[in-house]
């Protein structure tokens, strides 16, 4: 150990690696439920070149290294007792905003809604608000992960903005991607689909097992000139979700989140589930998308309710507002555990999904009380052809029965809708088996990518369950 | 809920370490789900929000960070140490991780329970505990520049008030009382301006903050009750302070070290003339040659004690003084980074955070960088010198006591 802290403090000055526990126990793990080991040393480096030496050290040591952004996710990082854990908070500027290419170029360490703030105030934005934990999670790791965003249904996924990366691959070299592979033309970046096959897409979603990404050119436009917003009551889910099919096929939303189950919106508890709907758009284009959106949801039974808890939920981005609820009073103040299920489905299926949830819970409704479990929430980001479902089952964490069995509810979960429809888009690190397994030919080749990228399996090693056979060589 | 410290934790271990008051806050502990919030002010841009953080620190010296630990502690993974010590001592106690802690947790109250245990271990750091408990220290001299205590009226002229009967205090402080003696100047004058009847302690002590910095939590209560006990004899029931952390010492802290209210109101000067100012009661000339002024919210009076508008409001009655918000304010104000008397043994971190508000100042273009708290007036002083920096540091008490006049006054 005292060698491996001598070549990475060669690499970065002793003020940045530290190996204090007081430093080591504050990187374990993420906003999840599982636990993770205690890194034997944190590295904070401040440049790709930095990054390159670090993993040809860990490759030397054979000392598997976890990325960390700001470890504001919930799949559990998996980070191993003894690893090095690289830092990028260092890593967090914003190296250029450039409004020709439509492009803001980042490290990865910045944090998203701080990059989307700066862009707001030249009355730019990033071409997705972001994900959930948009106020601390990283643009780097929101990449990483294929963050779901806010704004889904009309912007998509978050790596769909991604016009090229840097990355330094499992051996410590520095790639560019996309047009920015040009060597010759010096790391040009403005079109990800040049120079061969999407490079780009192969580090979106890979969870850093693949490279560690150091550089981020992301899509970037103008504010759009208005915003509305409805929200309405239905008396059955499955009227819900046919209107949410309705303004699918009508393209009359920006972001249409559906809830289906958790508390109900304050003072409208008569329905059964609800509709969030955000039109951004020109001026007579949101009025005119706003006012089908309105029509589909009253065709089909929909009640107008008030859409300024729409309307504080978009702006403050707070998910308490979906249910009319200010946020002080909604987040608790208890000690419960969020697992998080959550997946994509086709549209249609969300109501299959629904009607096995709420049956689930009469049928081990006896359980859920005796482990004091609380559905916070079933609800729906929809995409302008699919749908994203979260389902927080929370479960008091002090209680270890009650732990166990909701990490045992996690998996139940999680089988079941992966074997009928769901594909997952965060893979929890410790659901992995359940949900990589499944894939079959497609979990053998990512699984043959790693391999051949990184053979002593040095970075984020068991994320993904790509070999949990290998133990970095040691 | 209290937990009990032998109950066995998840992996069955007991705590057999002795009594600890972290171990009784493993259900707070807990509650941290760890989403950062407390380390940046995103919804301002790039802006740090956390000074020991920001400094370059490990997420140790954050909220996060001090959470995992208390739950490494709590859990047994391991014990007090100096390194642990560094990390709570670090802290600026400017609270913006409290502010906007997703799950609203009291992360401050926390901290204090920490620097309890440390105490207690004897692991509060050296300066400190010099400043403290050494030769000159506060349990001798009743403040914390180590002057002698008779001299702490020193500032004073006119000593007819001194201990008389009266229905308001003002509550000098040691900053105002030793080091910035004009703060105290322009205090009395104003109160003496209002025509208040008030009452100032010849025997005032040092309001206990230093102790509660230490987590000294006993000594802080004695030195508290010093001045509690005086003001009940002398029928005080409102003090004036002009520093907010000794404003929010009495305020904040007294009650719940003590178990009792406070038998007075305490309030801060600006709270008592922008109230004036409001009623049409106090007005002021014009500042000549016009100033642009920016103001920089004490961590202790804005986010510890709410007092946003007071500052506010009396700059906006000052003919000819115009403001200029800087990014961070308000809520979102950037610590200064003299809180918490880090300065005693972690002035890197201090003169970071310093050197970073005081630019963001400077950004403004404003002609002045007001204040209302001697610690934050003392640390931009410092700093501008350093700077070599053109940008005027003021205290508004100052200003006010230049400008302001009483109806019928010319």
């Amino acid at each position: 150990m005292d060698e491996l802290l001598s070549a990475l403090t060669g690499i970065c000055g002793r003020d940045r690696v530290s190996d204090k526990l007081a430093d080591r126990v504050c990187y374990t793990r993420d906003c999840g439920p599982s636990p993770g080991g205690i890194p034997s040393l944190i590295v904070r480096p401040i440049s790709a070149t930095e990054i390159s030496a670090i993993i040809k050290v860990a490759n030397e040591y054979r000392t598997p290294v976890f990325i960390w952004g700001r470890s504001t996710t919930f799949i559990g990082n998996g980070i191993e007792e003894g690893c090095i854990l690289l830092a990028l908070d260092l890593m967090d500027e914003i190296e250029q905003i450039d409004l020709e290419r439509k492009m803001v170029v980042v490290q990865p360490g910045a944090v998203w809604h701080a990059v989307d703030v700066e862009l707001n105030k030249m009355g730019w934005e990033l071409a997705v608000p972001g994900p959930g934990g948009m106020f601390s999670c990283t643009i780097g790791g929101s990449v990483a992960y294929n963050a779901v965003p806010h704004g889904l249904f009309e912007y998509g996924m978050t790596g769909q903005h991604v016009i090229g990366l840097e990355v330094v691959l499992p051996d410590g070299t520095i790639l560019n991607t996309g047009s920015g592979s040009n060597e010759a033309a010096g790391h040009l970046h403005f079109e990800r689909y040049a120079n061969g096959p999407d490079l780009t897409g192969l580090f979106i979603g890979s969870y850093g097992v693949l490279g560690v990404i150091t550089k981020v050119y992301f899509r970037i436009r103008r504010i759009p000139a208005a915003e509305r917003f409805a929200f309405y009551g239905f008396d059955s889910y499955e009227q819900a979700v046919d209107a949410a099919k309705g303004i699918q096929s009508q393209n009359a939303a920006s972001h249409l989140v559906g809830l289906f189950g958790g508390p109900k919106p304050a003072n409208y508890e008569q329905h059964d589930a609800f509709l969030h709907i955000v039109v951004r758009d020109s001026e007579p284009a949101a009025q005119e998308r706003l006012r089908v959106a309105q029509a589909v949801c009253e065709a089909l039974g929909g009640h107008p309710l008030d859409g300024e808890a729409t309307r504080l939920y978009w702006t403050g981005h707070m998910y308490s507002w979906l249910r009319n609820t200010p946020p002080a009073h909604y987040y608790g103040n208890r000690p419960f555990m969020c697992p998080e299920v959550a997946g994509f489905m086709p549209t249609d299926s969300v109501k299959d999904a629904i009607r096995f949830l709420r049956e689930d819970a009469i049928a081990h409704a006896e359980e859920f009380e005796r482990y004091d479990i609380r559905i916070k929430c079933y609800d729906v980001y929809f995409s302008t052809n699919a749908a994203f479902i979260w389902i927080d089952t929370l479960y008091p964490e002090l209680e270890d029965d009650a732990w166990q069995y909701g990490l045992a509810l996690r998996s139940r979960y999680t089988d079941e809708l992966c074997r009928r429809y769901m594909s997952p888009g965060g893979i929890l690190q410790a659901i992995a088996p359940e949900v990589m397994t499944k894939l079959g030919t497609g979990f053998d080749f990512i699984k043959l990518l790693k391999r051949t990228l990184d053979p002593h399996f040095i970075l984020n090693p068991g994320v993904l369950y790509l070999e949990p056979e290998v133990s970095h060589g040691r | 809920m209290a937990a009990n410290a032998s109950t066995p934790d998840r992996k069955g271990r007991t705590n057999d370490r002795g009594p600890r008051r972290i171990d009784a806050l493993r259900n707070l502990v807990y509650q941290c789900n760890r989403c950062g919030q407390c380390l940046d002010f995103s919804t301002v841009g790039q802006a740090p929000k956390c000074p020991a953080f920001e400094g370059g620190l490990y997420e140790s010296y954050a909220a996060r960070g001090k959470f995992n630990i208390a739950r490494a502690l709590v859990d047994g993974v391991m014990d007090y140490d100096p390194d642990i010590a560094e990390r709570v001592y670090g802290c600026t106690e400017c609270r913006a991780c409290a502010q906007d802690c997703f799950k609203y947790l009291d992360t401050t109250g926390m901290f204090t329970v920490l620097k309890e245990d440390l105490a207690s271990l004897g692991l509060v750091p050296e300066n400190l505990k010099e400043g403290l408990h050494g030769p000159g220290g506060l349990d001798e001299t009743h403040n914390v520049y180590k002057a002698p205590h008779d001299e702490r009226l020193s500032w004073l002229s006119d000593r007819a008030r001194v201990d008389q009967p009266a229905e308001t205090a003002f509550f000098v402080g040691c900053s105002s009382a030793y080091a910035r003696q004009n703060m105290s100047v322009d205090t009395a004058g104003t109160l003496d301006r209002l025509d208040l009847e008030y009452t100032i302690l010849s025997d005032e002590w040092c309001c206990g903050h230093p102790y509660m910095a230490a987590g000294e939590l006993d000594r802080a209560g004695e030195a508290m009750e010093h001045s509690i006990s005086q003001y009940q004899d002398l029928g005080v029931r409102q003090v004036v302070f002009n520093c907010p952390g000794c404003l929010k010492t009495f305020k904040h802290d007294a009650p719940q070290v003590l178990g009792q209210p406070l038998p007075f109101e305490p309030l801060h000067i600006l709270q008592l003339v922008a109230r004036m100012a409001e009623q049409g009661d106090l007005y002021f000339r014009p500042v000549d040659p016009k100033i642009t002024v920016t103001y920089h919210d004490s961590c202790t009076l804005g986010r510890w004690l709410g007092i946003y508008d007071a500052p506010r409001t009396l700059l906006a009655h000052i003919p000819g003084v115009a403001v200029k918000e800087m990014p961070r304010h308000r809520e979102t104000a950037y610590c200064c980074g003299a809180g918490g008397l880090i300065r005693y043994d972690y002035d890197q971190i201090a003169g970071r955070a310093g050197e970073e508000r005081f630019r963001e100042a400077v950004s403004t273009g404003a002609d002045v960088l007001m204040t209302s708290c001697p610690a934050c007036l003392m640390q931009f002083q410092q700093v501008r010198s350093k700077l070599r920096s053109r940008l005027r540091v003021m205290d508004i008490t100052a200003l006010i006591w230049n400008q302001m006049i009483l109806p019928g006054e010319a």
